[in-house]
């Protein structure tokens, strides 16, 4: 579904990413590891054409998406949840949801924010509030509910994790676990290696704008390198 | 309190003028963090297409006052608009992805090239709007004859302000540029067309300061190729008062400027009148630059 072949990326002159190449099937769930600047973010904005590579290709289903701008790669069915959410502080929740679906031609249908209320019932009960004035968590919740109004093939999610309480990222991550298995194609970018391979089916380990290591997630928790890097020993 | 009233039917009208140029400073700060320093004289090409047409060509003779200045109305937004969207398309748009300092020097390159582009055309001395162009009639405002002009303009303002309020929060584009205001790469992320955003911004914009500049031509009665800058300035005044970026904001600090000036030229001193706006610019700028309007009514709009 997805497939990156020798990506460089470069901000002004220096270059954040060394030629990465992977490939995510549809239905997958898949994990980008690494410190950092490791290159995660960049590769992920890359996808989302916000980011334009210096060199490689960037395919999705075949088409290339490196040259389109990047409304034309979220009508193909590719969204993002970014780092740091990134909600619409002066706008309430319902608005942000509704920014999420902006591709869409007509009125939003309900049953689109009926599901995001579903797996994110916290939205419900906020959705008339000012997005500035939600928790991290509730934040979160957003961003990753915002970039579902798409109806998307493939969700990016950037750095879920980022700053919640453990509870609270189980939770996420649970919810990450039902959105895959509804049939949304999901990358997963984590500096929370232990609880993103658990939840992952395979994944990457970037480092320093190259990819270092890619395996099934039970091969690379099991992996000393890994282990000792990212797992905390 | 009659003086007073008269002052400050004044006030709003001049604000209303202000108000208008300054939501084409804030739409643009909104979606670029770039001052378009040559709004000023997409506001001056206003007074001067009106001048072309009401004047030069004696519209409001040929077809009567109201007809003709319907025409002047839509003939006036649509080519200040065509020149906006040229502006952006040839000044800015090949600069998106350098660095701030070129876009602000091209911007400034824009509006001197502007200024001399309307002396060439008009030439540099005062042009007259003829006062006959619409019956000198006043109404009653609580008691105080008004002119019809200031009602007017005033109202023609305000229901621009309307409209433009209505475009900005009922509507798919309006939505779509508030995004962009707020978080550009988020509303990139959204599936939102920014170059399209900014060539809305860049359209509506310059219609509505190409608007004030054909009713300050009605209001005032003269105009001249640089008066612009002046006007620029305090309409710019006006937009930081209000908390540049912010739209209702541009709109109250136009109103709020324009009766400050009008009630501080009458009770303190008329050759004060000028030098206000720029104290208030200064003070603002120095004390409380995000604006005057309060934190939380700022984040509301
Ligand atoms: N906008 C930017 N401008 C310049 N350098 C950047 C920018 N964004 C990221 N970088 C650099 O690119 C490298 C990779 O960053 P990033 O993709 O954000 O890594 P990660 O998401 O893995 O932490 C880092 O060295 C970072 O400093
Ligand atoms: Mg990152």
């Amino acid at each position: 579904m997805l497939e990156i072949t020798d990506l460089r990326v470069a901000y002004g002159g220096v270059e954040a990413l060394h030629g990465i190449s992977l490939k995510v099937e549809e239905g997958e769930l898949v994990t980008i590891l690494g410190a950092n600047g490791a290159g995660k973010t960049t590769t992920l904005m890359a996808v989302s054409g916000l980011v334009r590579p210096r060199t490689g290709e960037i395919r999705f289903n075949g088409e290339r998406l490196d040259s389109l701008p990047s409304h034309e790669v979220v009508a193909r069915g590719v969204t993002q949840a970014p780092e740091g959410r990134r909600v619409f502080g002066p706008m309430t929740v319902e608005e942000n949801l509704r920014l999420g679906a902006f591709t869409r031609k007509g009125p939003v249908p309900p049953r689109l924010l009926r599901r995001v209320f579903e797996l994110f019932p916290r939205l419900e009960e906020r959705r008339g509030q000012m997005a500035g004035t939600l928790s991290g968590g509730e934040q979160q919740m957003l961003a990753i509910g915002r970039a579902l109004m798409a109806e998307p093939k493939l969700l990016l999610l950037d750095e879920p994790s980022l700053g919640l309480a453990p509870l609270l990222v189980r939770s996420i991550f649970e919810t990450v676990k039902n959105i895959n298995r509804s049939g949304v194609t999901v990358v997963l970018v984590e500096q929370n290696a232990r609880a993103a391979l658990k939840l992952a089916g395979r994944g990457y380990v970037l480092d320093v704008g190259r990819l270092v290591l890619e395996d099934l997630s039970v091969n690379l928790l099991n992996n000393p390198q890994v282990k000792d890097a990212y797992l905390g020993g | 309190m009659d003086f007073f009233i008269q002052q400050f039917c004044n006030g709003l009208t001049t604000g209303g003028i202000y108000a208008l140029i300054a939501l084409g400073y804030t739409m643009v700060y909104g979606v670029m963090k770039l001052i378009n320093f040559a709004h000023g004289e997409l506001f001056t090409l206003g007074a001067f297409l009106g001048y072309l047409l009401l004047v030069t060509l004696g519209l409001a003779g040929a077809v009567g006052p109201a007809l003709g200045l319907a025409l002047s109305i839509v003939t006036v937004s649509g080519l200040v608009a065509a020149a906006g969207h040229l502006l952006e398309r040839v000044a800015y748009r090949p600069l998106r992805n350098s660095d701030r300092l070129a876009a602000v020097v091209s911007a400034l390159g824009a509006s001197i090239f502007l200024q001399n582009a309307i002396m060439i055309v008009w030439g540099s001395q005062y042009r007259a709007y003829s006062a006959r162009l619409l019956p000198a009639v006043s109404l009653d405002v609580l008691g105080q004859p008004i002119p019809l002009i200031r009602i007017l303009v005033f109202a023609a303002a305000a229901a621009l302000m309307l409209l433009l309020w209505l475009f900005i929060n009922r509507t798919r584009t309006g939505l779509a540029i508030r995004a962009a205001a707020i978080d550009q790469g988020a509303a990139r992320l959204m599936g939102i067309d920014v170059s399209r955003v900014i060539a809305v911004v860049f359209v509506i914009g310059p219609a509505l300061g190409g608007l004030a500049g054909l009713m300050a031509g009605l209001l005032y009665g003269q105009i001249n190729f640089n008066m612009g800058q002046l006007y620029g300035l305090k309409a710019f005044t006006a937009a930081i008062i209000g908390g540049i970026g912010n739209i209702q904001g541009a709109m109250i600090g136009g109103l709020l400027l324009g009766l400050l000036e009008s009630l501080g030229a009458a009770y303190v001193s008329v050759a004060w009148k000028d030098a206000i706006t720029f104290v208030v610019l200064i003070m603002i700028l120095v004390v409380r630059p995000t604006g005057l309007l309060p934190e939380r009514v700022a984040e509301k709009l």
